[in-house]
């Protein structure tokens, strides 16, 4: 029988649909709850879908997968606290947007986003991913150092306010994520002997405190102001047509960038959800809009982290080493039915290649429709009386984060986290370049490190991908810095009143501005 | 103002369904009325039992499988846990700090014998150890268009110029298992530690390192694949899904080294629980649901009793003692 029938004939069984539900509501659920990722959620019903045929078991586990990456943007948008890492960099535009009135219009166009990423990926996933996974192999310690040095020069673009304050911020961030045991050697760096501490800081505890944490302490101070309430209204739900025709740059420079960040090992939808953000602000024609409530930045910052997930699919089926965390708990539900992910199972199982793609692409389209129904009920969460909703949404994030690690700890260095992150925002230092030296220091370290053990320094550059993206990342730096340099001087010759980088409404200023000032 | 009242009254049972069905999820952190009582009627409430890893992973894979055989055994619910984080030293060290009482039990993986030399508060002499239950063997594996075509060919390579080995993170046991195959080889491997056992067998197919050592489950598929050669297999006996690999010890290596896993609980347990536990795991590890369970991911059923699983467990303290003391 030919395999595209077969395929799809398998998941005409209803108990695949009830699949599909299920996973549908819990990956919507467990996205929306900070702390909670699509992994835990994924590893636990695993447990449960064991006994079901391969291909209603997929269906569960695809599902809660797709569906997470759509319910993990509502927290972001609308608290400022990414559900999951993926949606960190939705943050920097969608609570913008949320505060200004405009949640509606900020979540239709994150699923949107987020959809058209998704199924971008799956088309590539169908149409080349056998060679699309051997090119992700090229993908060594040295090219993966290039790219995160690449990925590093997006801090120069979160904290154009200052960006003595941003890369402030960013050494932070990298200098944190030095805690816990070398990469290397194993030998401990500041642990100060505490075992807890030797896995470094918890990424997820830390996100939550930077971003959600420390937006509600920020409110919880600030009681004395006339109206606190975080969204004071939704505003329209639906784009016009000049908004869709606006987006389509950022739509596509962020597809294209979780296209590629995708089918990398080891980098996954948060990191391509930032750099994203970063390209599709270089190319924009209102740059400046970017981090201040730009629907471009919500497009293009859920494009790239959605698309990557084709592509974590790709070098999982392909071969058979997981492209994200999800996917390694997948391949071991897949062992265990008796599937080999790797090459061969293209060739030899087409019709559950086609299953799978199917039931990616039917997963997208619920959530979108989920997405787009059900949202409004969701929002008018937000008209819960102010004292009620931060402290259901604290005791949310305490129990999210506990249940990471099972740990007391963990909970801690969440809350110290958001006294940091208020710190950090009542003195006009951005969040974002903390998570980003923290999120890629490690990378950048332990692949540098890596990659001098296995070449030395020559590794670093005689890999062509490596030269090339070493060499944009010197020109991501150069070129704002010579572009500002010129402007302040053409401003100065003017005797303008309104020198661009002189003047925070010009530039794209920052989140911690406007979210204490938007108001 | 009416339907606006009842979509807020509707939102909020979304979420407390919500909160419902994660705690639900959450399960596995419940804590179980674990209340002594009197032994000789062991066990008369819920048991935890403690992962040292994340949900999903081999550990937990192990510890899920056994734990269904021993609810049926012992006739109570076992609350699985997932306490990861620090290597796994902090669900060890949450296992030693329980009382011993029999109702908080745990996963005992290789790395309990291996946190003390690596700089961790980890010590074997702080639990029960009641039986082994697996063993999950190591191989070498080099890319499929590597010259070496057998573990003699590379050690004879590496005396020219040092051969480069992925493994799966520094103090990883496979890790120690290059250390080893270096020190009784007398070959000249450089160790490249990297995040996680996937990404190490990724670098090796990429062509990136020379060789990886890494699990025999994690490397099945692409030497059946052809994308990668597997040059010999760390055990004294030949693995049933690699029929054609010689091990270690046949190609004059004696060698012995891989993740194994049992069942440990915090030291001091009275004569007749431990004895109520340990004749529980001998029979669940030992049933066919088990091994069926743990064998597809490359994982050997190996049982071992009370007694000599605990020689074995200082025997390999030792013996990663002086591969690993230098930290």
């Amino acid at each position: 029988m030919n395999p595209i029938v077969e395929g799809l004939e398998s998941l005409l069984d209803p108990v695949v649909g009830l699949g599909l539900l299920l996973g549908l509501l819990l990956g919507m659920l467990v996205g929306a709850f900070p702390g909670i990722t699509a992994t835990m959620a994924v590893a636990l019903a695993s447990g449960f879908t064991l006994t079901l045929e391969p291909v209603q078991g997929l269906a569960v586990l695809l599902t809660i997968y797709v569906a997470a990456n759509f319910g993990d943007r509502v927290p972001s948008i609308l608290v400022n606290t990414p559900g999951t890492p993926a949606s960190i960099a939705t943050t920097l535009d969608g609570y913008p947007m949320a505060k200004q009135g405009r949640a509606g219009l900020a979540l239709v166009i994150s699923a949107m986003a987020s959809a058209i990423g998704i199924l971008a990926s799956m088309i590539l996933f169908t149409a080349a991913a056998i060679p699309i996974a051997r090119l992700a192999l090229q993908f060594g310690p040295s090219e993966m150092f290039a790219l995160v040095v690449f990925g590093l020069t997006v801090m120069i673009s979160i904290s154009s306010k200052s960006i003595l304050k941003g890369v402030l911020a960013g050494a932070l961030g990298l200098a944190l994520a030095t805690i816990g045991r070398d990469p290397i050697t194993g030998d401990q760096r500041f642990t100060f002997g505490f075992d807890a501490l030797s896995g470094g800081l918890d990424f997820i505890a830390i996100i939550i405190g930077l971003f959600g944490i420390a937006e509600l302490f920020d409110q919880l101070l600030t009681h004395h102001a006339a109206k606190v309430r975080p969204i004071s209204s939704l505003g329209r739900w639906w784009p016009t047509k000049a908004e869709y025709r606006q987006s389509g740059r950022a739509l596509g420079v962020g597809t294209a960038t979780g296209l590629v960040v995708g089918v990398i090992p080891a980098a996954g939808g948060d990191i391509a959800g930032l750099i994203g953000w970063d390209r599709a602000k270089r190319v924009s024609k209102n740059p400046e809009a970017f981090g201040t409530g730009s629907i471009e930045g919500v497009t293009a910052s859920d494009s790239a982290s959605s698309a990557t997930l084709g592509g974590s699919l790709t070098t999982t089926m392909a071969l058979g080493i997981p492209g994200d965390s999800v996917m390694a708990v997948m391949i071991g539900s897949m062992i265990i039915w008796g599937i080999q992910p790797g090459p061969s199972l293209f060739a030899n199982r087409p019709e559950l290649v086609v299953s799978i793609t199917a039931i990616m692409v039917i997963a997208t389209l619920a959530s979108l429709l989920i997405s787009l129904v059900r949202m409004k009920g969701m929002v008018k969460l937000l008209d819960v009386p102010v004292h009620y909703l931060w402290a259901t949404i604290l005791m949310f994030c305490i129990v999210g984060t506990y249940a990471t690690t099972n740990n007391i700890i963990t909970v801690v260095v969440m809350l110290v986290a958001g006294v940091v992150g208020l710190i950090l925002k009542r003195t006009g230092f951005p969040a974002g370049p903390v998570v980003l030296g923290l999120l890629l220091g490690p990378l950048a370290e332990s692949n540098l490190r890596r990659a001098l053990l296995i070449d030395g320094p020559v590794g670093l550059v005689s890999s062509p991908i490596s030269a090339v993206l070493l060499a944009l990342a010197v020109f991501a730096i150069a070129l704002p810095l010579v572009g500002r340099a010129r402007a302040a001087r053409r401003a100065r010759r003017s005797d303008g009143d309104d020198g661009p980088a002189e003047h925070p409404g010009d530039d794209s200023s920052l989140r911690s501005t406007t979210t204490s000032k938007g108001l | 103002m009416l339907s606006s009242r009842n979509n807020v009254v509707r939102a909020l049972t979304v979420t407390a369904t919500a909160a419902l069905v994660i705690a639900g999820l959450g399960a596995c952190s419940s804590d179980a009325d674990g209340g002594g009582g009197d032994a000789s009627s062991f066990p008369e409430g819920d048991i935890n039992f403690i992962v040292q890893a994340a949900a999903g992973g081999g550990s937990d894979l192990t510890s899920r499988a056994l734990s269904a055989e021993l609810e049926g055994i012992l006739g109570t619910s076992i609350v699985v846990e997932n306490r990861p984080g620090a290597s796994g030293s902090t669900a060890m060290q949450y296992v030693a700090d329980q009382e011993a009482d029999g109702y908080t039990i745990g996963f005992a993986p290789v790395e309990v014998s291996m946190l003390e030399h690596l700089g961790f508060d980890v010590l074997p002499e702080n639990y029960d150890f009641l039986g082994q239950v697996m063993f999950s063997p190591g191989v070498i594996a080099v890319p499929a268009d590597s010259p070496y075509d057998s573990l003699d060919d590379l050690v004879e390579a590496s005396q020219d110029e040092a051969i480069t080995v992925a493994n799966a993170g520094a103090g990883s046991i496979w890790e120690a298992a290059t250390l080893g195959l270096a020190e009784e080889s007398g070959a000249d491997l450089t160790p490249v530690p990297f995040d996680g056992g996937a990404p190490a067998v990724a670098a090796a197919l990429g062509g990136q390192v020379d060789a990886v050592v890494a699990g025999a489950g994690e490397t099945v598929q692409a030497n059946a694949d052809g994308t990668l050669k597997i040059l010999a297999l760390f055990n004294d006996e030949v693995h049933p899904m690699l029929e054609d690999v010689p091990t270690a010890e046949s190609e004059g290596y004696d060698l012995m080294f891989g993740g194994w896993g049992g069942i440990y609980a915090p030291t001091g347990l009275p004569d007749d629980v431990k004895q109520a536990l340990s004749d529980a795991i001998a029979e669940a590890a030992e049933s066919d649901s088990f091994s069926d369970a743990i064998t597809p991911s490359g994982a050997l059923p190996t049982y071992k009793t009370p007694e000599e699983f605990t020689s074995f467990v200082e025997s390999e303290s030792e013996r990663f003692a002086g591969l690993l003391g230098g930290n």
